[in-house]
């Protein structure tokens, strides 16, 4: 059957529309289906000037830190090992960012320049022991944003 | 025979070429876009032009746009830098103080609360460059800068406020280590902010920049395909104008022909290939004047020159062609001067094929000079006839008689020689050598009925050529007798003679009723450019004829009003016809019929020197009433016996 003008001009404005869709729903779907890695989840809130937990004591193992920066300003959320109480960390000469050189620190990881409504994970293999969770930025920590997590 | 074709320069035409034909669709929109010139174009340009239009106003627009807010963005980011700087000094300033030193806490607070507004809700703030000027920054729109800007201010509010409170405990304060440490925290905390703030808007005019030229690149893009598709829809309109033209042009029977100012063929138009079987390529570079026929050559480049120096002029003229095959076509031309116009930069020849119309001409032609050879025949044996009565006769009164019936016979000879002339055959009568030209003139005034009222005097001594000698005394005789017939009978008509510059002026005047400016412009023109023989040449016959005879020998006449009234008939004769005295003259010509010696005292003329007779008796003027006012009824005159005008 032979097309009419206004058929043609119809299928000519769907191609665009086909070639969009041709490249969104795939990616939609591929990001949809990324593997959650195993392990307990601790959802981790950072704002200004405090980060959040939502579980305080974990079991040991694979621990997932899911990060989420609510803003307004950019943090990072750091994991340090030591059996000091989380707001008694020692300071760099600086007198404003955490020394993670001192004796009785052992620094596990990091997650920087989470800027707001960034969401990072991050996958760590925690023994049994005091950790704490704080961002470093100048200024951060000891405006408030520390909190402490418990492996056992 | 060929007949000498008419060339005539017309006046210098103002007429404007017509407007481009009627436009459709966009065109009616933009009918005078000076890119679009003539093209008429069609309805694909509907949609072109403005998308075009619409494209290069989107690009202008948004560059612009895009401009100002960079220009913006950058005083930002330079303001929120600062912001560290401030927060530090009024944390400075506040210790110090403190600590009793000379410092202004309060100017730095107040220098953070305005530019913390003003980078947030936009204002004027002072210039990154300093020297106390102002400049005025947008507010911030990204939702990301303005959280970020928010809590900067929010921080400078606390800084301020714990400076104000640390200044008012100072150092004796309990608190006043855990208000420096939070005093410290607070400015470290600025500084991230601020850092963090400036990156943001940093990030964000990089990707507005980033925006901006990838949208510059594709409105490029996008401009230069409308200009690629309006470029090739011009391409292809133009082509079928082209074609359209190019189609007219080829199928026209008419020749389109473009003249460079040196006279060579710039342009030739493929119809040439039907009239003259010639290729127009061939004929480019050539000049015009190798196809004109000889004895056209000189009208043509004359006409042609004084074209040349009139830009904007038209000029008709007719000539002949040669055909590839040897024949000649006969050819109209009307040329218009467009060098002027850059796009010609020549002369445009628009030249009509008329072969079979002068055919029917020359056929008429032919006839009437058949008829006309016939009937002059006739009267030169109706001439001896009387001439042989006239001898024989001794009664006074019979022979007075036949004088007059001489007379009446020698006029209808001239009235039959006009239709030869006018017919485009030359005369017969010709000497193969020079003749005086008192004995011309006097040959002439002899032809004239009303002879005796003809004076002349003042002919100098001076010989012409016996090819035109008849022709002279033809054209002369015409003009004496329109100068007798429109006079009245009493006044006396002068034929006197004097050297010009360029020749030798003979001059006829009457003192009749004269004519109206109208009538002697339209008199001049007929003698300057004499028409072929139609209907309009029995209007003014003998000016038709006495304008021929002139151009066959380049003879110049002019008609001009007399101070004293009347009319004043100027024969310029060009130097080629004259000759001095001392040339031998001819000898008699051939005594013309109706003309014979008498052995009594001549009236005005007699038995010449030269031995050209003249009449030798002359009847008495037959006309006692008023002469007719020129330019009357013509059929009256000429019933009348009169010279038709």
């Amino acid at each position: 059957m032979a097309w009419t003008r206004a058929r043609r001009r119809w299928a000519w404005a769907l191609v665009p529309v086909l070639a969009v869709l041709a490249v969104a729903v795939p990616l939609v779907v591929a990001r949809r289906l990324e593997p959650t890695p195993a392990g307990t989840p601790v959802n981790v809130r950072l704002e200004d000037f405090k980060l959040r937990r939502d579980v305080p004591v974990v079991p040991a193992g694979t621990v997932v830190l899911h990060v989420l920066n609510e803003g307004p300003t950019t943090h990072e959320v750091s994991v340090i090992r030591t059996d000091r109480a989380p707001d008694k960390l020692p300071l760099r000469r600086d007198g404003l960012t955490i020394n993670e050189d001192a004796p009785g620190m052992d620094f596990i990881n990091e997650a920087e320049g989470l800027d707001i409504g960034d969401r990072r994970t991050l996958a760590l293999h925690l023994p049994a022991g005091n950790y704490v969770l704080y961002c470093n930025m100048d200024g951060h920590y000891l405006g408030g944003m520390h909190a402490s997590l418990t492996v056992r | 025979m060929p007949r000498s074709p008419s060339a005539e320069v017309g006046a210098t035409s103002a007429t404007q070429r017509p407007a481009a034909g009627g436009r459709s669709g966009i065109g009616r929109l933009v009918p005078r876009l000076p890119i679009l010139g003539d093209l008429r174009l069609d309805r694909r340009f509907g949609w072109v032009i403005p998308v075009f239009i619409v494209l290069v106003a989107a690009i202008v627009g948004y560059n612009a746009r895009a401009t100002s807010q960079e220009r913006g963005s950058a005083l930002v980011v330079n303001i929120a830098a600062r912001q560290r700087a401030l927060v530090e000094r009024h944390t400075k300033d506040v210790l110090l103080v403190v600590d009793g030193f000379q410092a202004d806490p309060e100017g730095s607070g107040t220098a953070l609360h305005q530019e913390a507004n003003a980078l947030l809700d936009g204002g004027t703030v002072i210039a990154p460059q300093g020297n106390d000027s102002f400049v005025k920054i947008p507010a911030a729109r990204d939702w990301k800068i303005r959280r970020k800007l928010e809590q900067n201010r929010r921080l400078i509010d606390e800084l301020t406020s714990t400076g104000d409170r640390l200044l008012k405990g100072g150092r004796r304060d309990p608190q006043y280590t855990a208000k420096v440490t939070r005093l410290r925290v607070l400015t470290a905390q600025l500084s991230s902010v601020s850092n963090d703030a400036v990156g943001e808007i940093t990030k964000h005019t990089e990707a507005s920049l980033s925006r901006l030229v990838r949208i510059e690149i594709a409105l490029g893009l996008l401009g230069a395909l409308a200009a690629l598709a309006m470029g090739l829809l011009l391409r292809r309109a133009g082509a079928e104008q082209a074609a359209q033209f190019r189609s007219l042009v080829n199928n026209s029977s008419d020749l389109i022909t473009v003249l460079a100012p040196d006279g060579t063929i710039a342009y030739q138009s493929p119809s040439v290939e039907r009239m003259l079987g010639r290729r127009s390529d061939d004929l480019v570079g050539t000049a015009l004047t190798d196809l004109v026929h000889p004895d056209d050559q000189h009208q043509v480049t004359v006409s042609l020159t004084k074209l040349v120096e009139a830009p904007g002029a038209t000029a008709n003229f007719a000539c002949r062609l040669q055909h590839e095959d040897g024949s000649w076509r006969h050819v109209e031309s009307i040329c218009t001067n467009l060098a002027d116009d850059p796009r010609v930069h020549g002369l445009v020849l628009n030249i009509r094929d008329v072969t079979e119309q002068a055919a029917l001409r020359q056929s008429i032609g032919d006839l009437l000079h058949n008829l006309a050879r016939r009937s002059q025949g006739l009267v030169d044996r109706q001439l001896e006839l009387i001439d042989e009565l006239e001898r024989d006769e001794v009664d006074p009164d019979r022979l007075d008689e036949l004088f007059r019936m001489d007379h009446l016979a020698t006029r209808m000879r001239r009235n039959v020689e006009n239709l030869i002339v006018l017919s485009g055959v030359e005369q017969r009568r010709r000497w193969s050598e020079s003749v005086p030209l008192r004995d011309v003139v006097e040959a002439a005034v002899a032809e004239v009925e009303e002879y005796s009222r003809v004076q002349v005097g003042g002919i100098h001594d001076l010989t012409l050529s016996g090819q035109a000698a008849s022709d002279v005394a033809h054209l002369v005789a015409e003009l004496v007798e329109n100068a007798t017939s429109f006079s009245s009978p009493t006044t006396r008509v002068e034929v006197s003679g004097g050297p010009a510059g360029n020749g030798y002026v003979l001059e006829i005047e009457d003192h009749g009723i004269g004519m109206s400016d109208a009538e002697l412009a339209e008199a001049n023109n007929r003698l300057a450019a004499p028409l072929a023989a139609d209907i309009a040449v029995s209007r003014m016959m003998g000016f038709h004829v006495v304008g021929r005879l002139a151009a066959r020998h380049g003879i110049r006449v002019q008609l001009r009003h007399c101070w004293f009234g009347g009319v004043a008939a100027l024969v310029l004769l060009p130097p080629a016809l004259l000759g001095s005295a001392g040339e031998r003259p001819a000898m008699a010509p051939p005594v013309p019929a109706g003309v014979m010696a008498s052995p009594e005292p001549l009236l005005l003329a007699e038995t010449t020197e030269s031995g050209w007779q003249q009449r030798a008796h002359l009847p008495p003027p037959r006309h006692a009433a008023p002469a007719p006012s020129r330019g009357g009824d013509t059929d009256a005159a000429a019933e009348a016996g009169d010279p038709v005008e």
